[in-house]
């Protein structure tokens, strides 16, 4: 058994590279616990990326209002989208008799996350060193890495829940519909309960200074 | 007794601060707020007033009796102002110090008098001669220094024109050849541009249709009668023009966005728009005022120009690349506000607006902030560099929200060859281009300082390396050495 340590990055270095081998042995072979471990750690890090994308990127990839900045809302721009995506995509699939449970789920798309923080992390330095001329290279690195993250999220979904290719292409494009309601499902409900929050106060208010 | 006395020190600390506090406040209310710019983020930040209003001219302080609705005013190389009373039917010239010189009532034209009806714009080219666009009359009028008519240019006549067009000149600009450009009420394909005989050659400049996709779906689906009874899509209108000493025309027209053009002999729009925002007055007002209506632009030395908004009032300055430099004025009763603004011109540095309803002329005088920043244009468009760092750095000195200064700034530490202050100036200005361009030479400069240490370093890495795989390998074929045993 390899030591807890490397095992923490060299495995998901595997996986990016052998999406098939290492996507099955996530479901079968590894320890559930160690792979819950690995993709808390990894969305981790994507949201100190984050944050630190918006606050070190160079000035020639990255202009931002410096009173926008907000750690918290970065945060939120990673866990919330990784989140939909797993709670759609689950709901979808046991419909369609995939074989993947809610973790085998989520630590597959956290794995599949691995190539941003691969390739985006050094390009956080490396855009402060380069010229307006060169940032067609960022650029390019940039939608590979996005590109590389989707392939990797199509094979996980693929192996996870044991789908044909075309099943895969049809669920993920289900899957991002159901996002879309999720989305306005909770505006809906935010928007709602922020209605009921200020019927109250006006209530309060209004006892308060008919006295 | 001590704390009594140490009651008074807190309390002569507190006067101190509240003197303090005084203080700054004061220094505030002598700057002005008043006067705004725009930030590259869209923001309005506050910058101390370029100009201030400091004389009020009116017919009878000039000794020409009260004006009556003047539309249009000129003011020539020499410092002569020509005014158009157009109520009145008449020019009245005046001198810098606002004096009456002459005025024009009445001129001959084939043995009669005639005079002028409700005049509306007028020019006066460089040798002096006065050229009116005499809407009563449907007619311009061109007369020589003394007054004697050289010509008269009734409704044109031409394959170009509606049969039943209406001649209504109601602004006009003469340029270097003497050619007449024209701006007529209802005519929506330009300016009708006359050769310097005054036959009509051609419309220049039209500005582009603008129509909403829901009026043009109903036309789509109506029939051919419903049609001619619609309104048509038809280009808007100019509402003003001004010639530079180049022979480019500056115009202005209603619409909500490119409402300033420059245009070059062929009538296209050669305006440098590379400010924060396109030159087009306010772009932050509340949707129940709307955009800035332009009504008059004036054209300086060094390409600066000025826009007047007749909505609000305002005088806005820009320079040649379409950085918005200072804007004052206003709408009221005070000095330095207007009630019916409908020119702009500027005398030397000075500007004059004319109020139409008031028939007075503000004159605003630059204050030390507007005459650095304009000496800091000028000295950066005339190419001398050095005395455009020091302006500029006096101007941020004065108003750091001016953000544009710092490009300038920029550019002439990279050409003095400080690199890295100059990437500093230009990140403040968000000017990306010239940032990437100090980056080049300035990673250039670096690169070669360090390159042995650099290499020297790969290279040892590269040793290193080798050597601990070496090792290694060594060490691994002992393992299974001693596995084999």
């Amino acid at each position: 058994m390899p030591s807890w340590n490397s095992e923490l990055y060299k495995y998901p270095l595997y996986l990016i590279l052998h999406p098939f081998n290492g996507f099955w042995e996530l479901k079968y072979e590894r320890s559930r616990k160690m792979n819950l471990v690995i993709s808390l750690v990894i969305l981790f890090l994507l949201i100190v990326m984050k944050i630190m994308k918006t606050q070190y990127s160079g000035f020639l990839v990255n202009i931002v209002y410096p009173d926008s900045i907000n750690s918290l809302m970065e945060t939120l721009y990673v866990v919330v989208p990784v989140l939909f995506w797993c709670v759609a995509n689950w709901s979808l699939t046991t419909l369609m008799d995939g074989e993947g449970k809610f973790v085998d789920i989520f630590t597959s798309t956290c794995f599949a996350l691995v190539p941003l923080l691969v390739i985006q992390l050094p390009w956080i330095g490396l855009s402060n060193l380069i010229s307006l001329e060169e940032v067609s290279f960022y650029q390019f690195f940039n939608s590979l890495s996005v590109l590389w993250c989707a392939y990797l999220l199509f094979v996980g979904n693929m192996t996870v829940q044991q789908y044909s290719p075309s099943k895969t292409i049809g669920t993920i494009i289900l899957t991002i519909v159901a996002m879309a309601f999720m989305a306005f499902l909770c505006l809906l409900f935010f928007s709602l309960i922020q209605q009921m929050i200020a019927f109250v106060q006006v209530i309060h208010q209004e006892i308060v200074l008919r006295r | 007794m001590m704390w009594v006395q140490k009651k008074i020190y807190l309390l002569i600390a507190l006067c101190c601060l509240v003197g303090i506090g005084a203080g700054g406040t004061m220094v505030q209310a002598a700057d002005g707020a008043e006067s705004y710019n725009y930030s590259y983020w869209g923001l309005t930040t506050v910058a101390p007033a370029a100009y201030q209003a400091n004389v009020l001219w009116n017919g009878e302080s000039i000794g020409a009796g009260a004006f009556k609705e003047p539309s249009d005013f000129h003011v020539t190389e020499d410092q002569q102002i020509y005014v158009l009373d157009s109520g009145n039917n008449r020019v009245v010239v005046l001198d810098n110090k606002f004096q009456q010189v002459q005025t024009i009532s009445s001129f001959v034209h084939g043995g009669k008098e005639e005079t002028f009806n409700n005049p509306q714009g007028l020019f006066v080219t460089g040798n002096k001669q006065l050229v009116v666009a005499d809407t009563g009359n449907k007619r311009i009028v061109q007369l020589d220094q003394s007054n004697n008519l050289i010509k008269v240019i009734e409704a044109p006549k031409s394959d170009m024109l509606n049969e039943k067009f209406d001649f209504q000149p109601v602004r006009v600009v003469v340029d270097k050849a003497q050619r007449i450009y024209v701006m007529s009420t209802g005519v929506y394909d330009g300016f009708m541009e006359f050769s310097p005989d005054g036959t009509f050659t051609s419309f220049v400049g039209a500005n582009k249709v603008f129509f909403n996709p829901t009026d043009y779906l109903w036309k789509m689906l109506s029939t051919k009668a419903q049609k001619s009874q619609m309104v048509m899509f038809t280009p808007t209108e100019f509402t003003n023009l001004d010639i530079d000493q180049e022979g480019f025309i500056y115009a202005t027209n209603g619409q909500e966005s490119g409402n300033v053009k420059k245009l070059n002999a062929q009538g296209n729009d050669i305006l440098r728009r590379n400010g924060y925002f396109a030159p087009e007055g306010d772009i932050r007002y509340r949707t129940a005022d709307g955009p800035s209506r332009l009504i008059d632009i004036d054209v300086g030395d060094s390409e600066i120009f000025s826009i007047l908004d007749g909505k609000r009032g305002r005088i806005f300055t820009y320079d040649g690349d379409g950085h918005l430099l200072y804007v004052f004025g206003g709408m009221g009763n005070q000095m330095g506000q207007f009630n019916t603004p409908v020119a702009i011109e500027r005398l030397g540095d000075e500007f004059l607006v004319l109020d139409k309803a008031l028939g007075e002329i503000t004159v605003f005088q630059t204050t030390e902030y507007g005459r650095t920043l304009n000496e800091a244009v000028r000295a950066y468009y005339n190419g001398d560099e050095d005395k455009a760092y020091s302006l500029y750095q006096q101007t941020i000195n004065m108003n750091s929200n001016l953000e544009f200064a710092y490009a300038g700034i920029g550019k002439s530490l990279l050409r003095q060859g400080d690199y890295h202050e100059a990437m500093k100036y230009f990140k403040e200005s968000m000017d990306q281009k010239d940032y990437s361009k100090a980056f080049l030479l300035y990673r250039k400069e670096v690169l070669r300082e360090y390159f042995p240490g650099i290499m020297t370093g790969v290279l040892l890495v590269i040793v290193c390396w080798f050597g601990i795989s070496k090792y290694r390998k060594r060490k691994g074929v002992k393992k299974v050495a001693f596995m084999e045993q």
